[in-house]
């Protein structure tokens, strides 16, 4: 099974088994790995976000229109961020690092 | 040509650069948003709410038409200088925050101040300006552009039409030179918003600044085109709800955008007609003040130009007294957004006009409700005033 790693917001590296099929946010959502993911993957949020390794980033699928719209949105945006609900595991992406970032922003408890 | 014009029965306006009249049909869509449809357009629980909002993104698609833009990439301002100011400082700023080692930002000398101010600003927050001059017909030579930019540049913001001169800067040459060097690109369309056709997309143009009033709309309106592809991000200025997609936070005033979008359609629609009818007078007005006045001078390229603007040195006569011996006739001697300072016009100088010649100067804006009598008052008029003689008030 394909691995990947989340870079926790204290620096904590947590290396969790990743299913093909699966989303970043699903793997994270697995092994209790802290990220919101308030609208449960449908893009009507910026609460999945997270800071893809610069070296995996430019392997990940372009991000459609709506992506960027909730991006746009996102708290702490970074060059290389994405949502987690958008980065599907597969066989290439075996080793993923992703980073979350320092806070999210969401509308809905604010 | 009677040696004493025609009195006019109200003041005639030629200084539609400054502002112009709101279109009556205009301000017949707008009113009933005073009235009757006064919804928030962010209020998404009830059916007063959602009808503001119907009309706000009615507004957004008309206004994303006339300049070849996608609907979602319209974000509503309170004018041009606002949308400027989010522009520049917005891209410099998000680009500086994402890491971004580039720090210049080139724009130029005829700019509007509020552009100048913007980019003069970011100084203090480490970037660096550099501020191109014009050629002595006021359009920005684009090897200037090139040469400016050897050096790695963030942001070029070069205006599409000039407030003071009318002349058009060629925007697809010079956005594209700016992308080639890797360089977000930003124009200023306030004065070219429906009197030259625009096409933002396909001149790959990344930031726009429109303004409703230059248009027979409604002042206190603007809006800013943000590109979405590749997707162009800004640091917004103001804190707040979040409205306009995280940019421009605030309750929509939807009467003003509402106008703002009816105006952009009413332009879109009798562009050409207007273009033509407008250009007609204009030949009229410097045609018999060529006979009456030998030796006046049009500031600007004439070829490069929007229609309804004149830029005259007169030979003999200071501009303030031309208009103090002709008071029913509403011209300029420069910019109005600059004419609480009194000094001469900062563009006439990059132009290279002397001091005295920008005091003999006058800005003329021909618009859609001037007639064929206002052009041969004003004709008269000044002819009668440069021969030292006033004009009977009414």
């Amino acid at each position: 099974m394909p691995k990947m790693t989340f870079i926790e917001r204290d620096g904590t590296r947590r290396e969790v088994d990743a299913p093909l099929g699966l989303s970043v946010l699903e793997i994270a959502h697995q092994h209790d790995v802290d990220i919101e993911g308030a609208c449960e993957g449908s893009l009507a949020c910026s609460t999945c976000h997270v800071i893809v390794d610069p070296a995996w980033f430019r392997k990940l699928a372009t991000p459609t229109e709506d992506e960027e719209d909730m991006l746009d949105l996102a708290f702490g945006l970074t060059e290389t961020s994405r949502l987690g609900c958008q980065i599907v595991m597969t066989e290439a992406l075996d080793g993923l690092v992703v980073k979350l970032p320092a806070g999210t922003r969401n509308l809905l408890n604010d | 040509m009677n040696d004493r014009p025609p009195r006019p029965n109200r003041p005639v306006y030629l200084d539609n650069q400054a502002t112009t009249r709101c279109d009556p049909r205009v301000l017949e869509t707008m009113l009933p948003f005073f009235t009757e449809r006064y919804g928030n357009p962010h209020s998404v629980e009830h059916v007063m709410g959602h009808d503001a909002e119907a009309a706000v993104e009615a507004a957004r698609a008309q206004v994303a038409a006339l300049v070849g833009a996608d609907v979602k990439e319209i974000v509503f301002t309170s004018g041009a200088t606002e949308s400027n100011n989010i522009a520049i400082k917005g891209a410099a700023r998000f680009a500086a925050r994402m890491g971004n080692e580039r720090r210049r930002v080139v724009t130029v000398a005829t700019e509007h101040k509020c552009v100048l101010e913007s980019v003069a600003d970011l100084a203090d927050e480490g970037f660096a300006p550099v501020f191109l001059p014009v050629r002595s017909d006021g359009l920005l030579d684009p090897a200037a552009l090139r040469d400016a930019l050897t050096e790695p540049t963030l942001l070029v913001s070069v205006m599409a039409v000039n407030n003071e001169i009318g002349v058009v800067q060629d925007i697809p040459a010079l956005a594209a030179i700016a992308k080639e060097a890797g360089a977000l690109f930003h124009t200023d369309i306030a004065q070219a918003t429906g009197k030259i056709p625009l096409d933002l997309t396909g001149w790959r143009v990344d930031l726009a600044s429109i303004s409703g009033h230059k248009l027979y709309g409604p002042k206190g309106v603007g809006a800013l085109f943000v590109r979405r592809r590749p997707r162009v991000r800004l640091a917004p200025l103001f804190s707040g709800g979040g409205q306009e997609r995280g940019l421009r936070s605030g309750t929509l005033p939807a009467p003003l955008i509402v106008g703002l979008g009816e105006a952009c359609r009413l332009a879109q629609a009798d562009m050409a007609e207007e273009t033509a009818r407008i250009a007609a007078l204009r030949a009229r007005l410097l045609g018999q003040l060529q006979r009456d006045i030998p030796g006046i001078v049009v500031n600007g390229s004439m070829s490069a130009r929007i229609a309804g603007n004149l830029n005259l040195t007169f030979p003999a006569a200071a501009a303030a007294d031309l208009m103090a011996r002709a008071p029913e006739l509403c011209v300029s001697t420069g910019s109005a957004c600059s004419s609480a300072a009194i000094e001469p016009s900062y563009v006439l100088r990059a132009l290279g006009l002397s001091d005295a010649a920008a005091a003999r100067t006058l800005r003329i804006g021909i618009g859609r409700f001037t007639s064929p009598a206002d052009i041969d008052y004003a004709a008269a008029a000044l002819a009668a005033a440069h021969a030292g003689r006033a004009t009977p008030v009414a």
